[in-house]
């Protein structure tokens, strides 16, 4: 699968100019007009609403502009380089899930357990290291960060059911 | 110049054993910040600061600017080594650093490059030393609106000289402002842009949003672009670091024009990264050898370097003294500091002086020390390199997540963090600018509060910011900045010459 930059031009200026019709939406419960002490708090947000959505459709249409211009030349030129292609975004994919399955896991059991278990997966399975080795990573990076965190900086990390139910705090 | 007592006082408040000790591990944190791509001087403070806030301030301060000139000088490492910026701002130093590198002169490559840049550093920070005391005195005089105007024109100064899409330029910083309007508006206490989503009623930090647009967002792209790791050995000479030192003076012309532009771009918000391209390319113009730039050419790594440092620390000075920071990562030491307590901008010079002077004089100090620790630790820097990537980035992956969540201990954080990681990866390959997006966030709501408190005092006319002289020229600047992509559309409709194509443009190798 190969997405092209315009497509990611277009898909990008239309979320951008979704959030600032949002943020206009949103900022018109607080009051957008003048109140007799000046401006009411949705004042300020729904300008900058409005002016996203200026930003996203000039963007728009600057994309639609180039595009359009650039095809009667385009005649044997190079052409565009995509924004992403197929190797390159399973690559990411296959970066992205696991990173993202390990804050779900973390919401659930804790940092600690969250991020041993990432370490052992990357090491094992992307960098292909041995199970026993990966198993010895991951128990050092949780040990570094118990240190790091919890002795020296005294900033607790969130423990999660497991370790509270062994008295780590 | 009154200033010179003063920075002595300075000298005395950071030479202390303690802060010293501080600005080597901040140098050495910084190193490694720098060193790897994926984290970047930002997102390293970022990450550095809660663990900050039970620190005093003077030495969280240290902490965290040593940590910035270490990052500084590291990104210069992988640049001349591997060919990999480990900076944004670092990029044009690989155009001729790593071609010296390749032919053998990893070496004289490196010390020209830290050399100029502690040149650069100095500069700027004896700019800071001169020019600080007097930005503050001047600025004690601004009331609401100038301090609007003020905003205005650094918002507007990235609209018009960013040199991409001004209309991406917009929609960063508007989105950035918007980001920091969400949660509890400081005058009427309502909650706004909440969406009912209770997690955000205490607004979203802007530590959450630059370790997810810089760290997460720099960490995809790392993975996208598929670095591998293929680098020059650099064995250490003594003899080769000194005959290059010697060497340095030679290029005084390019020094001191790059250190020049740096400072320019540096106090306006350019920032780093802009200022070492631009400099790049006015030393490709105007050096007798400038067709041989890009073929490693002592001046094309003395350029960049110089002018990205004396960027990097100018970029302090508007923070200092107006509180309006002239980068991305000033901006976060900016925010570190309204969270210590401390309000930065002219009062903090009358206030707090111990820690203004005691935080210039670490700069001195703390450049000394990186150009010293950076040239020490080129081997070991070289030798994690060559750790492969799949190993790397998972730990700085770690690093990130951790880091969003100690800013204030929600799991929610990192699930923002995650959101901007993705938006900071899309808007990077897109070329939307990311720094005016995190100088938005964190001042947003001083931006809004100026407007309203001079709205209030005038009554909601909008003339009172054109009323003074002061506010009335600045408002005009900003203004007149805003046209400049306007204008240049004109002026090149009016004098159409094909030849006039930008030479430094940000584009990746």
């Amino acid at each position: 699968m190969e997405i092209s930059r315009k497509t990611m031009e277009v898909a990008t200026a239309v979320v951008t100019g979704g959030v600032g019709a949002l943020i206009c939406y949103g900022s018109t419960e607080n009051g957008i007009g003048w109140g007799p002490g000046g401006p009411e708090p949705g004042y300020f947000p729904f300008g900058i609403g409005c002016l996203i959505v200026l930003g996203s459709l000039a963007t728009l249409v600057q994309t639609f502009w180039k595009h359009a211009g650039a095809h009667p030349a385009g005649a044997g030129a190079v052409p565009e380089e995509p924004f992403i292609d197929g190797t390159r975004l399973r690559l990411l994919v296959a970066f992205v899930l696991p990173i993202v399955a390990m804050t779900a896991i973390s919401a659930w059991l804790g940092l600690y357990i969250g991020m041993g278990l990432y370490i052992f997966y990357t090491m094992r399975v992307s960098a292909g290291f041995r199970t026993l080795t990966s198993l010895a990573a991951a128990l050092l990076v949780i040990a570094v960060n118990f240190v790091v965190f919890e002795k020296l900086f005294m900033v607790p990390l969130l423990k999660g059911p497991i370790l509270e139910y062994f008295g780590i705090y | 110049m009154g200033n010179f007592g003063q920075l002595m006082d300075g000298f005395v408040v950071a030479l202390t054993v303690h802060h010293v000790m501080i600005m080597v591990i901040g140098v050495l944190l910084g190193l490694v910040v720098g060193v790897l791509p994926g984290l970047g001087a930002p997102n390293g403070v970022s990450l550095l600061l809660p663990l900050t806030f039970t620190m005093d301030p003077i030495a969280a301060i240290i902490l965290l600017t040593s940590m910035y000139w270490g990052a500084l000088f590291g990104g210069s490492t992988t640049s001349i080594l591997f060919n990999i910026p480990g900076e944004p701002s670092s990029v044009a130093t690989t155009f001729d650093g790593h071609p010296m590198a390749k032919r053998g002169e990893a070496v004289r490559a490196l010390t020209l490059a830290f050399g100029s840049a502690g040149f650069g550093a100095m500069v700027g920070v004896v700019v800071i030393t001169l020019l600080s005391g007097w930005v503050a005195n001047f600025a004690l005089q601004f009331g609401s609106p100038e301090y609007f105007a003020v905003y205005f024109m650094a918002f507007a100064s990235f609209i018009g000289m960013a040199g991409g899409s001004p209309f991406k330029t917009l929609v960063c910083i508007m989105l950035g402002l918007a980001v920091g309007t969400v949660g509890m508006d400081t005058i009427s206490g309502e909650g706004r842009l909440t969406f009912g989503i209770t997690q955000l009623t205490n607004g979203i930090s802007f530590l959450i949003v630059v370790i997810g647009l810089f760290g997460i967002g720099e960490l995809l792209l790392t993975i996208d672009e598929g670095y591998k790791f293929d680098g020059v050995k650099a064995k250490l000479s003594l003899r080769v670091i000194l005959r290059t030192l010697a060497e340095l003076p030679r290029y005084w012309v390019t020094l001191l024009r790059s250190a020049l532009i740096g400072c320019w771009m540096g106090i306006t918000p350019g920032g780093p990264t802009a200022a070492s391209f631009m400099s790049y390319a006015l030393g490709r113009r105007f050096s007798r050898r400038g067709k041989y730039f890009g073929k490693g050419e002592p001046e094309g790594i003395v350029a960049p370097e110089t002018a990205d440092h004396s960027a990097g620390s100018c970029a302090l000075l508007p923070m200092l003294a107006l509180g309006v920071p002239g980068s991305a990562t000033a901006a976060v030491m900016m925010g570190g500091l309204m969270i210590w307590g401390l309000s930065p901008g002219p009062m903090l010079f009358t206030t707090r002086p111990d820690f203004v002077w005691g935080l210039i004089a670490s700069m001195y100090l703390g450049n000394v020390i990186a150009v010293v620790l950076v040239l020490a630790t080129v081997p070991i820097f070289a030798w994690i390199l060559r750790a492969p990537f799949t190993v790397v980035g998972p730990l700085i992956a770690i690093v990130c997540l951790i880091g969003a969540y100690t800013v204030s201990n929600h799991m929610f954080d990192i699930w923002v963090a995650l959101a901007f990681g993705l938006v900071g990866y899309v808007f990077k390959k897109l070329d939307y600018p990311l720094a005016p997006f995190v100088l938005a966030v964190v001042l947003g709501d001083k931006a809004e509060d100026a407007f309203r408190q001079s709205m209030l005092s005038s009554g909601g006319s909008l003339s009172v910011f054109f009323e003074g002289s002061l506010v009335a020229t600045m408002m005009g600047i900003g203004i007149l900045l805003l046209s400049l992509p306007l204008l240049q559309i004109i002026f090149a409709a009016l004098f159409r010459r094909g030849d006039s194509t930008d030479a430094g443009q940000t584009s990746r190798p």
